[in-house]
């Protein structure tokens, strides 16, 4: 049976192949889109446990548990220990270090040499495990393990301790309140000072420099001490100290490893067990959730259109074996044997599909991970990708649905007997059974009334988004439907405009045109698939296209908008506060005087285009009639240098922005205010207000104009109330001339606003060489990477242009077969035309215009599609990716390039086709294509 | 001479390559078919009468030798001149039913005189061929919804529309019962009687040979009887 069915595949092998195609796709996405996403979120894990470390400067995995304070027992102490030994079990990952640490309480002291600048000093006596094996001495000596002769013990002193306090080495320090059983006090030696041995040791939970008041002794001298009975005699602090190694957790451990911590917090309260990983995670989770959902989401159109690829090409390979099918069902083989041979050939496709598409599936991952925007890639280290459970479920499950899809038909044709068959295939073709049911205009009206409600609750969703939300799949599902429902009504609509240029223009066709509108025309049926296929592909890769530059090009103006140039920086500026005595009054001035830095050293910066200073005040307010307008930005700036330097969009402001600028510079006193103070405030222009700063200083300002945006200013932000909601609020601008500012306010605190020839390598080696701080230092590119590297937003670049990439193979490959079929099946009509008399050019006119009719129409169909759909649904889709401080209006963005590459391939394919259908036709003898319908 | 024979053949040969070897179809044929009168081309299938039809149709090139069409050498002419004279001097009838499945019965026929680039009015033409076949009342019917004697009728009605010199017929009564191949061959004579064509038929139903002006007889490619 297999060997048949071996066989039978291999003579049909272009069209297993095309099946193959179809399968291995759809098993490389299924199985890649959960690789991707664990991926992704691994990295992005790893990332917010670095960022922890290096920010924070907190070891991620260090978990602490305490010994409760109500506790005093030793066997307490000891339950404790073994509680917290297992934690690495409970959170099921390794763990770096366990180490304890004991104090006893800060208690007043004696000193042996009476010295009262010490004398208030409290001190704490600690110990921690593996204490020596972590520091290293910097004066003195170490600890010995026993005491002196004279009971002394000898303890260490952090660096930190010894600066801030008066206490000297060798110091004798008696603490009356611990005594031992004889009731003499502790005596502790100060016999070294010790700092981290190695930087960065793990081991300091709590840097060296916390200890400046402790003095640490041996472990052992310490448990002989306070440790020795059942009941504690004193009170004492113990710390667990627990460092997991985060680099061994892995995304999918997230949950159960947030879980333990909430129980671990339930249990010990929070006071006595902390760690730093629950936000990590915490925020973690949401990321995943939403990466996952998006990724998911994006994908639908793409396992549509593979569904109906793989069900269309397996119906048309049926076709074709219609003869085979019914020659073996009269030699007496039943419907079951029949079914079966095609079980198996599917089974056989499935597994060869599997065997390849889960490789496919990691390349995939590989080439989501390096994109960098829509069909662009950059290098990135590489994504740790591994085959997961996950992926091998999904492949599994998507296996068994394309089996499905290439079964079924089958399981139709077994049934109906070659009369049937015979019968359907003469009938006049028959309206299809979604026509009838008005399928697509159902579809068209659900989508949008999804559009409408969903453009009712807009608000509603960015609200949700700024919550941690994803992308909602409905509204997703709904662009998809509007899709599909477009382009079968334009399978429903195409063939009327078809007919009416074949009407209106009737007279003029030759013959070849004539048969092949009459083809166009007449045989719709066979053709309506084709045509919903290309309308969605072609609509799926325009409105791809678009999606992924608009949420870039977006994000990237955002961004570019917000911070205002290429680089804003600010220097530390000094200022005559550092320089006043306290002790002596008239050294202070009534007013803080600033030091500008040397501003000239960057006009003359190699690289630099431009550069503005640009004074920025957040709190400056005015009185209004309608009650004072606090926390106004305030931004003072010279207009020419502003004007050449600021990153600013066109279309932004009713007329170019310039011309608001050249407006200010007529009166040093004029102002732009933001658009509210009008529409709330009932200013108007022309008018004059007073604003004044949080420190006093005031001015008179003119109105010379409003705008709606402005570099660096955010109409409206989003922020989070005290109800734990997010609220819309209005944001208030004012602009004036710096000069005026500097001449009445004196010389404040500016930014230098720069813009690039090319890059800021140049600004870092300046910094780096001269070695300037800056209080404010924002890089626009680098935000920009960064913004990149966001798991959400690379992951819909990745799913776009792998979406994108997987329907243009697709369609060529639809489109080829569709059409070599179609050519092949038509042999004998060409082989009419032929000897009625139509030359070979007639037939490829023929040919050409069926095309031009058929795909041609479908192409144009589908872009359009494609466009409107963006159009419609971008706006709500965009707000997905908007980050809390989207400030422009959303602009459609369309690549004139990625259309050029879409018709290029489509294009390209057309003509492979016309080339293979060419070579097809011309050696196609037709007295042999005659004898072909002998049969 | 030249005016009694339509055609004429000269040491026509046709080889075919195929895996198994060269084959010749035809092995070197001498024939004259005469103008205005009902050829009948005789033999068995695999003889080799269907590649000759081909050959003098112009819709395939000999080997070896020479086909004079009404006076010009066929053999020699590029395809655009050969595809000129099928479409104008030639009608064709297929021993396989060769409609053009998405037209009706009128425009099928239509269409000869469209291909012929015919200045007669095309409806009233096809109409008449139609009714020539008998088939005026089925006019609009698809060739799907008619009867494979229906079909080969309306193929003969295509056949002659565009007012050929001459018709080619490949077993055109070999899918037909007696009663309609008799019917079909009565048609032709008819059109003989009325139009003056000329007319090539193959078959291989010894019960119609009677009825040819000329009969031919082929074996292995080879002409083994030729009578008129």
């Amino acid at each position: 049976m297999l060997k048949f069915v071996l066989r039978k595949m291999f003579s049909k092998k272009w069209m297993v192949l095309a099946l193959l195609i179809g399968n291995i796709l759809l098993i490389g996405i299924t199985a890649g889109n959960p690789m991707y996403t664990q991926a992704i979120l691994q990295k992005t894990l790893t990332k917010n446990l670095e960022a922890s470390l290096t920010n924070k400067n907190q070891y991620p995995g260090t978990i602490t548990l305490r010994l409760p304070t109500s506790k005093k027992t030793l066997s307490a102490v000891r339950e404790y220990e073994k509680l917290a030994q297992r934690i690495p079990e409970d959170f099921q990952v390794p763990a770096l270090h366990e180490l304890t640490y004991y104090a006893a309480n800060a208690q007043k002291i004696d000193m042996e040499l009476i010295r009262n600048d010490v004398a208030d000093l409290r001190i704490n006596i600690c110990a921690m495990t593996d204490f020596a094996d972590h520091i290293s001495i910097v004066a003195g000596r170490g600890y010995s393990a026993t005491p002196d002769e004279a009971g002394i013990i000898d303890a260490v002193v952090s660096e930190k301790m010894i600066a801030d306090t008066n206490i000297l080495l060798d110091d004798v320090i008696s603490f009356p309140f611990f005594t031992d059983a004889e009731g003499n006090p502790l005596r502790l030696r100060i016999a070294g000072v010790f700092t981290n041995s190695i930087e960065n040791d793990l081991y300091w939970v709590r840097s060296p420099y916390v200890y400046q008041n402790h003095c640490f002794i041996d472990e052992t001298l310490f448990s002989d001490f306070f440790l020795s009975q059942e009941e504690l005699p004193y009170a004492i602090n113990v710390n667990y100290y627990v460092q997991l190694d985060y680099t061994a957790m892995r995304g999918d451990q997230a949950e159960h490893i947030l879980q333990t911590a909430t129980a671990y917090k339930e249990r010990y309260t929070s006071r006595d067990y902390t760690d730093y990983i629950s936000p990590i995670l915490t925020e973690y989770l949401k990321t995943a959730k939403k990466v996952n959902v998006t990724l998911w989401v994006l994908q639908v159109p793409v396992f549509i259109l593979l569904a109906a690829f793989i069900f269309m090409v397996s119906r048309q390979m049926l076709e074709m074996e219609f003869n085979e099918i019914a020659v073996i069902k009269s030699r007496g083989a039943g419907r079951g044997q029949i079914f079966t041979v095609y079980l198996i050939q599917s089974l056989v496709i499935s597994l060869l599909a599997l065997i390849a598409g889960i490789p496919l599936g990691g390349y995939l991952c590989q080439v989501l991970g390096s994109s960098n925007a829509f069909l662009e890639f950059v290098r990135r280290s590489a994504l740790p990708v591994e085959l997961n459970q996950e992926a091998l479920i999904y492949s599994g499950i998507a296996s068994v649905f394309s089996i499905c899809a290439m079964v079924f038909p089958a399981a139709r044709y077994a049934k109906t007997s070659i009369v049937g068959h015979k019968q359907r295939k003469n009938a006049k073709s028959q309206t299809p059974m979604w026509q009838k049911l008005f399928l697509d205009v159902i579809l068209l009206a659900i989508s949008i009334y999804g559009l409408y409600t969903f453009n009712g609750q807009k608000e509603l969703l960015a609200m949700r988004v700024q919550e941690g939300g994803s992308l909602d799949p409905l509204l997703f599902l709904s662009s998809s439907l509007f899709m599909l429902g477009a382009g079968l009504l334009a399978v429903r609509i195409l063939p009327l405009l078809v007919w009416l240029i074949y009407r209106l223009f009737r007279r003029f066709w030759s013959p070849a045109l004539y048969a092949s509108f009459l083809r166009v025309l007449r045989t719709r049926s066979s053709q309506g698939f084709i045509i919903v296929f290309l309308i969605m592909t072609i609509a799926l890769g325009v409105f791809n296209a678009q999606a992924a530059r608009t949420i870039n090009q977006n994000a990237e103006d955002n961004l570019h908008y917000l911070t205002g140039a290429d680089v804003v920086l600010q220097e530390s500026w000094d200022n005559s506060s550092n320089y006043s005595d306290p002790l002596d009054p008239s050294t202070a001035s009534a007013e803080t005087v600033y030091f500008e830095p040397d501003f000239g050293r960057y006009e003359s910066l190699e690289g630099i285009d431009s550069l503005a200073k640009v004074y920025i005040n957040d709190t400056v307010s005015v009185g209004s009639g309608k009650g004072t307008i606090k926390n106004i930005h305030f931004m003072a700036i010279h207009t020419k240098d502003f004007g050449e330097t600021a990153w600013f969009k066109d279309g932004l402001t009713d007329v170019h922005w310039y011309h608001y600028l050249n407006a200010m510079a007529q009166n040093s006193q004029a102002t732009l205010v933001s658009r509210n103070f009008q529409t709330k405030h009932g200013y108007k222009l022309g008018d004059s207000f007073i604003y004044r700063t949080a420190k006093g200083d005031s001015q008179r300002g003119i109105i010379y104009g409003f705008v709606d945006y402005f570099p660096g200013f955010s109409p409206v932000s989003y922020k989070k109330g005290t109800d734990g909601l997010y609220s819309e609020t209005d944001n208030y601008l004012i602009v004036a001339n710096l000069q005026q500012i500097q001449a009445s306010w004196g010389v404040l605190p500016y930014q230098i606003w720069i813009k690039h020839q090319d890059n800021a390598d140049y600004l870092y080696e300046f910094a780096d060489k001269n070695n300037i701080y800056y209080s404010t230092f924002k890089d626009t590119s680098v935000q920009l990477t960064e913004a990149k590297n966001d798991p959400v937003l690379q992951g819909t670049n990745g799913i776009l242009t792998v979406g994108f990439i997987v329907v243009l193979l697709l369609c060529s490959v639809g489109f080829l077969i569709y059409w070599i079929l179609s050519i092949k099946s038509r042999s004998l009509q060409f082989g009419i035309f032929r000897a009625m008399g139509m030359s070979m050019r007639e037939i490829f006119t023929m040919l050409i215009n069926e095309q031009l009719f058929i795909s041609g129409l479908s192409i144009a169909v589908g872009a359009v599609v494609g466009q409107l759909t963006a159009r419609l649904y971008m706006p709500l889709i965009q707000l997905a990716y908007a980050a809390s401080d989207n400030a422009l209006p959303l602009e459609l963005i369309s690549h004139p390039d990625d259309n050029i590459r879409l018709f290029a391939v489509i294009g390209l394919v057309m003509l492979i086709c016309l080339m293979i259908l060419g070579g097809l036709i011309s050696h196609m003898k037709i007295a042999q294509a005659l004898k072909l319908g002998e049969d | 001479m030249m005016n009694e024979s339509f055609i004429s053949i000269q040491g026509v040969k046709r080889c075919f390559h195929t895996a198994a070897g060269d084959f010749w179809a035809l092995k070197g044929i001498d024939a004259e078919i005469p103008r205005g009168k009902l050829t009948i081309l005789k033999g068995r299938s695999g003889s080799g009468k269907t590649t000759l039809l081909n050959i003098i149709g112009a819709l395939d090139k000999p080997t070896n030798g020479n086909v004079i069409f009404d006076g010009r050498n066929i053999v020699h002419m590029t395809e655009h001149r050969r595809a000129k004279i099928r479409r104008k001097d030639i009608g064709f009838v297929f021993q396989s039913v060769a409609l053009i499945p998405m037209m009706n019965a009128q425009e099928n026929v239509e269409y000869a005189l469209r291909m012929a680039r015919s200045r007669e009015k095309r409806s009233d033409r096809a109409l008449e061929c139609l009714k020539m076949v008998g088939l005026a009342a089925r006019a609009h019917h698809m060739p799907q919804e008619l009867s494979g004697g229906e079909q080969q009728r309306v193929a003969i009605a295509r056949a002659i529309a565009h007012r050929p010199k001459i018709i080619f017929a490949d077993e055109p009564t070999g899918e037909l019962d007696t009663m309609t191949g008799l019917q079909v061959v009565k048609i032709f004579k008819d059109l003989i009687a009325q139009e003056g064509v000329t007319i090539v038929m193959t078959t291989h139903d010894t019960g119609l040979m009677e009825i040819g002006d000329a009969v031919y007889e082929l074996e292995d490619g080879e002409l083994i009887h030729g009578s008129k």
